[in-house]
């Protein structure tokens, strides 16, 4: 044995005998575990998950069939004030009579060190609360008594629930850290569940196979000779049972980041969900085992398959709207624009429908899956290739897994050959292949009339233009006169639509104005803020007296005024997630700047080139001097949506860079 | 009684006929000056309260918004809250489409019913009712009526007529009637600029109507409650959460507030009581006294709020804040009377309006008017308030949400209004010292410390407790002039006796100093800039107030990089105006070392409309002198 595998063993048993000196069991927290001050390994943390355990398993009762139990019992220790919030628990249920959850509560005590003593103060009803949500939904709530720095509490809450389809989510990992977390699921072998693990950490997964029983009781009555007998019977039905351990420890706490997408699609987490059930007797019967199968099954629901074949509620209307149209182009448009000024969108998401196509349209207002069915229907009823294509949003984390629930948004596609165009018309300023931000999130599944489907690529290919013209002189005093004409396409104009809306023209020159060093605007155009298919375009003349600064009788100005972005946007030095921007993108600035006359260029900044590794940024900065004017031609783009965290120093010093060169000065001295 | 509700009924009814005309609000018909600047025009808003009784008050509202685009949807406010003691008898809208169409109807059951906890709220038993509309053109207008019954008569809502900005109002009426028995009355605010009409006013009876009041654009600094009108009303003999109550002053609420609400809620059991005195000892001071218990409570207890019934005006109970740890801030506050009180120091639970804008209790006139509670202890002439529900304030600290404004204090002989303390100018001092030097790259390395008193206290304190992230993105953004920032170190002290806050900074960058060519330049200000911009308003129309003073005083020693000379400096500069004064120079101590002095100095004022062009201009100068550069030329 060589000295190497002698330490390590040591390391392990010493590891080994560590795990069991802690006590995951409610009870028994130790007084070491009420005198630690801080969490060992993140000395910044304000609360540490000490322990949580989770046992989901099924229980039969003949009235209700087979019901789900999930027990949790949880240790948390508060190390700061700010982690006090640690210290109110609440637990959703489901209140609608057949599938009515029920949440109890128990065992909730908080411990303190008093004088070296641990005190417990158990939590009573005082501090329990039930309260109704909306006509779904209802919230248990606990608020632990007697709770201070370092205190250390316990609970366990119990949640019986009909609802086999989707177990709860289990997340390994919170915003503080968690030291222990376990998590077990006794799945009777009818039951086939898809669990689907998520996040950068994974758990270890134990698998055992067990026994359990369900018993059935009846009575039979008999009647001879006038005397009714009643006789209890009791049947025994023993099944196997799965039973999965998950479990993950020392997990670090997940800490926000900008430009993450969602910090959920990083979070270690269990998502269950029911695949297939296989009761005696019955046939097997598939609901999500594959993406097929989950798209078969989504179809097939009444407020999705059958919403797109009707067609009788629009057809005389759309008649009217595609009269005179030929290409598909111009058909696709038109309809497009056609629902989203027919029907207004209510802020619901889904691909259900909720009021069915038919009411959303008499309504003029409807929910996601609503107005992109009917927007697929009216698109298939003008001869074109069109299905829907089901979207998880940003918010509700990246659909990696085949199962019903991981989508939550519907929009449509147009397919000619293998060219693929997506619409959503639930946004006032989106266009072909132009989807609302929320919509950017990886992948969507389009599903086609024969039940097949297939990967969409939601990601924007075509990078977003934002090309800045300047022509401007300036005085001796420093002052800047001058034009500009923005044009902005795809999510550029769309965001800019979006923003200006409903903002009058002189509020939004206000803004305008104190943003950019208080130029003052003396003409303003805007062209094609309702024409989607085209660039929006800004045309402004101003003048500037603080645009330059005068120093030691020189004037000093930056090329491009105010419109730098001026500070790196990247400031952390670590990080841990990809950067999102949800869009590639191009910037570009031509300018053209005039000297005041008595004045000869002192210096002027040089030209400069950056490229980003693997083609995903670049940077041109070019600069020439003719006769008595500058010109400066600036083009900046990042070439994908999504960036890696393992570039993320290259693309910090890439805006360092870049900030810096465009941060750089002309410098004019009198002749 | 059969023959008030048979009446109402018909009222009612009558009511509801003269609604379905429908071409009375089309959107068209609204004249120019009331679309101006506004995204919604308020056509009507006709709110009729009816006090039959001490026990029972009925709240008819009908508004009629005409939304104009996407931001007026607020200007709807179809909401009503209830409870118990309050209950929606009535709620219903009607959508017009600008023709004056209807388009929908809203019945009861299709409103959203929400409960009103959240936040720190764990829990409460009031819930909220309100319309939930997508709308699918615009202009629309919405005919919203709703009737609420309640026997909170001690809450009588504030007429106000603008409640908003961007928001125009074309009609707005208010009929109050009552019997004369109760004592009923008013106060008008801010009625000059605005044409009221006061139509009745009898021993029974009240109405104001009001026309034509067109939407204001909002100005930065507008002291909101200064400028907009409103009517705040009460009744002498009200109904509070179930408990008659009479008071025609704030001397005579305190007492029945003392003997009704507050009586009984502050004893302990045995074991409380000599922990706390066994804690105090033999201290005899009362404010030290106070402050070991003020300190006790502070790590006893946590804010978390429940509001049940009456929980919404009376204190929870000493003992259950005791047992459990928490409570809101009536709960805390009282329980830290309660304590006091064992060790023979006395202190009374206050009334207040908590809010960092500064609003005052009306001190001529009783009403149920404040949201929040704190605790008064006397100092021999002087006063001290606590704030309960902070685990970190120092003793007595009020800077921001509690200070400068008159609170009402329940001391057991009645109310008594007393004007909390006020923080002045020149009590809010940052002080800064420290250096930093420049290599001959540019690259930046400097070290600081930043002592912060009064206001700014506050605004400091936090930060010591703060997540990594959330510190390094502070410093980021108070620095955010120096590009690249490196934050080394960062060391704290928090003094709360003297209410001090001590930050000690060390930290670099490269690349501070811009080099093109042969010159360098960077800005010699480095640690404070103003850099908050004073907008410039086009035709300002309100006035404008600075709340709370402060000063600011810097001092920095810069260490020149090595083989550069001095090509230029920023001159030393001096402003005194009647919003405050700045100074800033700069001293050549050797060749290679200036020392950079700064002094701020903002005063608390109220200006008119006219006088903020001076002020920005003054900002500005601030803004521009604080980024002066300094130029260096390499030595050849």
């Amino acid at each position: 044995m060589s000295f190497k595998t002698a330490f390590l063993i040591v390391i392990l048993l010493f590891s080994l005998s560590n795990m069991k000196a802690q006590n995951f069991e409610l009870g028994k927290v130790s007084l070491a575990e009420l005198q630690e001050k801080v969490h060992p390994k993140d000395s910044s943390a304000v609360a540490a998950v000490l322990f949580e355990k989770g046992k989901n398993s099924f229980e039969y009762s003949q009235e209700k069939g087979f019901v789900m139990i999930t027990e949790i019992k949880a240790r948390i220790k508060i190390y700061k004030k700010e982690g006090y919030e640690w210290a109110n628990k609440s637990i959703r249920y489901y209140t609608v009579n057949d599938a009515k959850e029920t949440v109890s509560f128990s065992d909730a005590t908080t411990y303190n060190l008093v004088n070296d003593k641990i005190e417990k103060t158990k939590l009573k009803s005082d501090g329990e609360f039930d309260e109704v949500l909306n006509k779904y939904w209802g919230q248990k709530k606990i608020t632990m008594p007697n709770i201070k720095q370092g205190s250390v509490i316990e609970f366990k809450y119990t949640i019986r629930s009909v609802r086999t389809g989707s177990p709860r989510d289990w997340y390994f990992q919170s915003s503080i850290p968690v030291n222990y977390s376990e998590y077990k699921n006794y799945v009777p072998e009818y039951f086939i569940y898809n669990a689907n693990l998520k996040g950068f950490i994974r758990p270890v997964v134990t698998v055992e196979n067990g026994r359990n029983s369900i018993t059935l009781n009846s009575k039979e009555r008999t009647t001879s000779n006038r005397v009714t007998q009643t006789s209890f019977s009791s049947d025994k039905i023993d099944y196997l049972e799965t039973r999965t351990t998950y479990l993950a420890q020392n997990m670090p706490a997940m800490k926000e980041e900008s430009f993450v997408n969602n910090i959920d699609n990083y979070t270690s987490s269990l998502v269950q969900e029911l695949a297939m059930t296989k009761y005696p007797g019955e046939p097997l019967n598939a609901y999500s085992t594959n993406w097929n199968a989950v798209v078969k099954t989504i179809y097939n629901y009444d407020d999705f398959g059958p919403e797109l074949n009707k067609t009788g509620y629009f057809e005389e209307d759309l008649k009217a709207v595609l009269a005179g149209l030929n290409t598909a182009e111009e058909k696709i448009t038109a309809i497009l624009q056609y629902v989203k000024s027919t029907v207004k969108w209510n802020d619901y998401y889904g691909y259900s429908c909720n009021d069915g196509v038919k009411q959303a349209y008499k309504n003029k207002t409807g929910n996601v899956a609503e107005i992109n069915l009917m927007l697929t229907a009216m698109l298939r009823h003008a001869g074109l290739t069109a299905n829907p294509v089901l979207v998880s949003t940003r918010s509700n984390g990246i659909a990696l897994f085949p199962n019903r629930t991981a989508f939550n948004y519907v929009i449509a596609a147009v397919e000619n050959g293998t060219d693929v165009v997506l619409l959503d018309a639930t946004d006032k300023f989106s266009s072909p292949n132009v989807l609302p931000f929320r919509d950017l999130n990886w992948l969507g599944r389009l599903i086609r009339k024969d039940g097949t489907s297939s990967e969409v690529d939601l990601m924007p290919k075509q990078t977003s233009n934002d090309v800045i013209t300047m022509n401007y002189a300036v005085n001796d005093k420093g002052e800047v006169v001058g034009k500009l004409r923005r044009q902005r396409t795809d999510h550029n104009a769309m965001i800019f639509r979006s923003n200006v809306k409903d903002l009058k023209e002189e509020a939004y020159l206000e803004k305008f104005e104190n943003e950019n060093d208080k130029i003052e605007v003396s003409d303003y155009l805007r062209a094609n803020e309702n024409d989607l298919k085209l660039p929006l375009i800004e045309t402004i003349s101003f003048t500037g007296a603080n645009s330059s600064e005068i120093l030691g009788g020189k004037i000093y100005i930056k090329p491009m005024l105010s419109f730098s972005q001026g500070n790196n946007p990247f400031k952390q030095e670590i990080r841990e997630y990809p950067v999102d921007f949800g869009f590639p993108f191009l910037d570009k600035y031509a300018i053209n700047l005039q000297i005041p006359a008595g004045y000869k260029v002192e210096s002027f900044p040089a030209s400069a080139s950056i490229l980003m590794e693997d083609g995903l940024g670049s940077f041109k900065f070019l600069t020439s001097l003719s006769g008595d004017s500058i010109q400066v031609s600036i083009l900046s783009q990042i070439n994908r949506p999504i960036i890696s965290a393992e570039y993320y120093p290259a693309l910090k010093e890439f805006y360092q860079k870049m900030m810096e060169k465009e941060n750089e000065k002309i410098v004019l001295s009198k002749i | 009684m059969k023959i008030t509700s048979l009446f109402l009924l018909f009222f009612t009814t009558v009511a509801f006929t003269v609604h379905a005309q429908k071409n009375e609000y089309q959107s068209l018909n609204i004249s120019d000056s009331l679309t101006e600047n506004a995204n919604a025009v308020v056509r009507l808003n006709q709110i009729d309260i009816v006090i039959s009784s001490q026990r029972s008050m009925n709240i008819k509202t009908k508004r009629v918004v005409t939304v104009l685009n996407e931001k007026g949807i607020n200007a709807i406010d179809a909401i009503e809250s209830y409870d118990k003691r309050r209950t929606v008898k009535a709620i219903e809208a009607i959508i017009y489409d600008a023709l004056g169409n209807e388009i929908k109807k809203i019945k009861r059951k299709d409103f959203k019913d929400q409960s009103a906890s959240g936040g720190s709220t764990i829990f409460s038993d009031g819930r909220y009712i309100y319309i939930e509309y997508t709308p699918t053109q615009y202009p629309f207008t919405v005919v919203y009526e709703s009737e609420i019954e309640t026997s909170n008569t001690a809450f009588i809502p504030t007429w106000s007529i603008l409640s908003d900005f961007y928001v125009s109002i074309e009609k707005s009426v208010l009929n109050v009637n009552f019997p004369a028995t109760l004592g009923f009355k008013k106060k008008e605010f801010n009625f000059s600029n605005f044409k009221i009409k006061k139509d009745t006013d009898t021993a029974t009876q009240l109405s104001y109507s009001v026309a034509t009041v067109l939407a204001q654009k909002f100005e930065d600094f507008t002291p909101v409650s200064k400028v907009f009108p409103k009517v705040m009303m009460g009744l002498e003999s009200f109904n509070l959460e179930g408990v008659d109550g009479t008071a025609k002053n704030w001397k005579e609420y305190g007492k029945w507030f003392s003997e009704n609400i507050l009586m009984g809620t502050a004893i302990l059991n045995d074991e409380t009581k000599v922990k706390i005195k066994s804690l105090v000892g033999s201290e005899t001071d009362p404010i030290k006294k106070a402050r070991i218990v003020y300190q006790y409570m502070q790590e006893k207890s946590r804010y978390v709020s429940v509001q049940v019934g009456i929980g919404g005006f009376k204190p929870m109970l000493a003992s259950d804040v005791d047992r459990l740890g928490y409570g809101d801030c009536k709960a805390l506050s009282n329980y830290t009377r309660a304590l006091l009180d064992v060790v023979g120091v006395p202190s009374y639970y206050t009334e207040l309006f908590g809010d960092q804008d500064i609003r005052n209790m009306e001190a001529d006139f009783f009403s149920i008017q404040g949201n929040h509670v704190i605790l008064c202890v006397p100092n021999g002439e002087d006063t001290i308030f606590l704030e309960c529900t902070s685990q970190d304030d120092p003793f007595g600290y009020q800077a921001n949400f509690t200070d400068d404004r008159d609170v009402v204090v329940m001391k057991p002989d009645g109310g008594e209004i007393i004007h909390t303390k006020t923080y002045h100018n020149k009590d809010n001092a940052q002080i800064s010292k420290g250096n930093y030097a420049i290599d001959t790259n540019g690259n930046f390395s400097g070290k600081i410390t930043i002592v912060s008193e009064g206001s700014q206290y506050a605004r400091k304190a936090a930060i010591e407790n703060m997540q990594p992230t959330a510190k390094e993105a502070h410093y980021k953004g108070y620095w955010s002039t120096i590009n690249n920032l490196k934050i080394e170190k960062t060391t704290f002290s928090n003094d709360k006796e003297k209410v001090r806050f001590t930050e000690n900074g060390s930290i670099n960058a490269i690349n501070y100093g811009t080099i093109s060519g042969s010159k360098m330049m960077f800005a010699i200000n480095a640690f404070n800039q103003f850099t908050g911009s004073v907008k410039r308003i086009r035709n300002r129309k309100n006035p404008f107030e600075i709340q709370r003073g402060f000063i600011d005083t810097d001092e920095i020693e810069v260490a020149l990089p090595a083989g550069f000379t001095v090509e230029f400096i920023p001159s030393d500069f001096e402003s005194i105006t009647k919003f405050g004064e700045y100074k800033s120079e700069i001293v050549k101590k050797d060749d290679s070392t200036l020392v950079y002095k700064r002094t701020l100095f903002i005063k608390k004022g109220l200006y008119s409309n006219k006088e903020y062009d001076e002020y920005r201009l003054f900002m500005d100068q601030i803004s521009k002198n604080d980024n002066a550069k300094i130029i260096l030329t390499k030595n050849q």
